[in-house]
């Protein structure tokens, strides 16, 4: 059975196992760091490719709708709020979508389109 | 004549083993008030005698004609096609149960799992010949009274997310029992209850806030919200302590 | 009690992780101009680890990230699973080993300061 509600928990399990994989991914390139200027900014070139432009912004989303689903699910739990399926709407979509053009926009202009 | 849609309804039979038979589709016509029960009584009167289902008393109270329609757990007795928005109904069996042939399942895992919480009032004087009485003012009555109606009708079983893949957990009607027997001030099995419900695999933490559970409960019992007092509850175990 | 805290800390490092992650962005790709234009550079970042108050928020942000995703990881394991008590045992104590190793490699990244 499908409900608004189920299909968010679907999402934040999803979204959650990516963002722990990024995390890898994300320490694995830190750890750079450690080798030196000379290696560090080598790696950091590499994402300067348009693609991982596009990859940072689809991580944005991952993270906002992980994030604000999961402070849905706290107010949820702790009796805080009531009505599951509209903090869905108002909150992890609503809010979510005004926060990401927010940082994706300026992110998109000046890292792929180099405004 | 009273005027009459048709409907598709499409039903998933089986064996008498349960073993499944695909999807048998029979062309129905209904009056505007009439349920998906009366659509099962005229295919099992008109067109095939040996579509098996169950139901008692057709008014929404004994919970015995559960089933998903249209890809959700329903009382078969309360809902009208009319209201479904499609010519087409289509009627299963209550998942996570066991079928037993065409609509009916076996409610023991359900019932199994009612058991362990321990449903009865397990009253300090079982011996005593005084009522135990719970005043209608007391804060049990106040916080409780939409948390009674249960009709033990498997819906939320049958809806639950984490039912489908998890043969151990409680299911949301049993923790809702427990949750009951928990706020009840004559009761004592407070203890036993506790121990199955914070079991790791069987407890209220299997629980992900989905409420499907919530959304079908023909009774409208927030059923996950009993299970939240209960998780929030579980950190303080003393504050299960009856007076 | 032991589950319940469990419960609560998912929510607890949740409600922290929101905080850490939008200062983390923030100091990351949208402070200076430099940065928004994806500018990062060694020297900058040097700079900014040097400073052990940001040293002690980056290694809390990366503990409690590890703690809030690995314990997500654990119940989707006891979710999805039928493993026995004893197995899922197991599988805690090396998602904890993972985390340990994984918290380590992290931290050391700024061993050259």
């Amino acid at each position: 059975m499908k409900s608004t509600s189920m299909t968010a928990h679907v999402i934040q399990r999803i979204s959650g196992v990516l963002l722990l994989v990024y995390l890898f991914l994300h320490v694995l390139t830190v750890h750079k760091f450690a080798a030196g200027a000379a290696a560090f900014n080598a790696a950091l070139a590499t994402y300067h490719n348009p693609v991982f432009k596009l990859l940072e912004i689809a991580l944005l989303g991952t993270v906002i709708v992980h994030a604000l689903n999961g402070v849905r699910i706290t107010l949820l739990d702790l009796g805080i709020a009531h009505r599951e399926r509209r903090l869905f709407w108002v909150l992890a979509v609503g809010l979510g979508a005004l926060v990401f053009l927010v940082g994706a926009i300026p992110l998109f202009l000046h890292a792929v389109l180099k405004v | 004549m009273p005027d009459e849609i048709t409907y598709q309804v499409r039903v998933a039979r089986s064996t008498v083993n349960g073993i499944s038979t695909g999807v048998q589709q029979f062309e129905v016509g209904l009056e505007e008030r009439m349920t998906v029960l009366d659509a099962l009584f005229r295919i099992q009167r008109g067109a095939d005698a040996s579509l098996s289902f169950r139901c008692a008393c057709r008014v929404g109270m004994c919970g015995t004609c559960a089933m998903s329609i249209n890809g959700t757990p329903r009382l078969a007795c309360k809902t009208r096609p009319l209201l479904l928005g499609s010519r087409v109904v289509e009627v299963a069996p209550l998942p996570n149960l066991p079928v037993v042939k065409d609509l009916v399942v076996s409610l023991e895992p359900f019932f199994a799992q009612w058991k362990r919480v321990r449903p009865a009032l397990h009253a300090k004087n079982p011996n005593s010949t005084e009522l135990a009485r719970v005043p209608a003012e007391s804060k049990y009555m106040r916080e409780t009274p939409t948390k009674r109606d249960c009709i033990t009708c498997g819906a939320c079983y049958g809806a639950c997310g984490i039912k489908g893949s998890s043969d151990e957990y409680l299911g949301p009607a049993a923790i809702n029992k427990a949750f009951l027997r928990l706020m009840d001030p004559r009761d004592t099995a407070t203890r036993e209850r506790l121990a199955v419900l914070n079991d790791e695999r069987a407890g209220v933490w299997r629980c992900h806030t989905q409420y499907n559970c919530t959304a079908v409960c023909p009774k409208s019992i927030s059923l996950t919200e009993s299970i939240a007092w209960i998780k929030r509850a579980m950190l303080f175990p003393g504050r299960f302590k009856k007076a | 009690m032991r589950n319940a805290l469990n419960w609560y800390l998912q929510r607890i490092t949740g409600a922290l992780l929101v905080i850490l992650l939008a200062a983390h962005f923030w100091v990351e790709h949208f402070m200076t101009a430099e940065l928004q234009r994806g500018d990062l550079s060694f020297a900058g970042v040097h700079a900014r680890v040097s400073n052990p108050v940001w040293q002690v928020i980056d290694i809390s942000f990366l503990l409690v990230a590890l703690y809030h995703g690995l314990n997500g990881l654990r119940n989707i394991v006891l979710d999805y699973s039928r493993f026995s008590a004893r197995a899922v045992q197991f599988i805690t104590v090396a998602l904890a080993a993972v985390g340990i190793v994984w918290a380590y490699w992290g931290v050391t990244a700024f061993r050259n300061l």
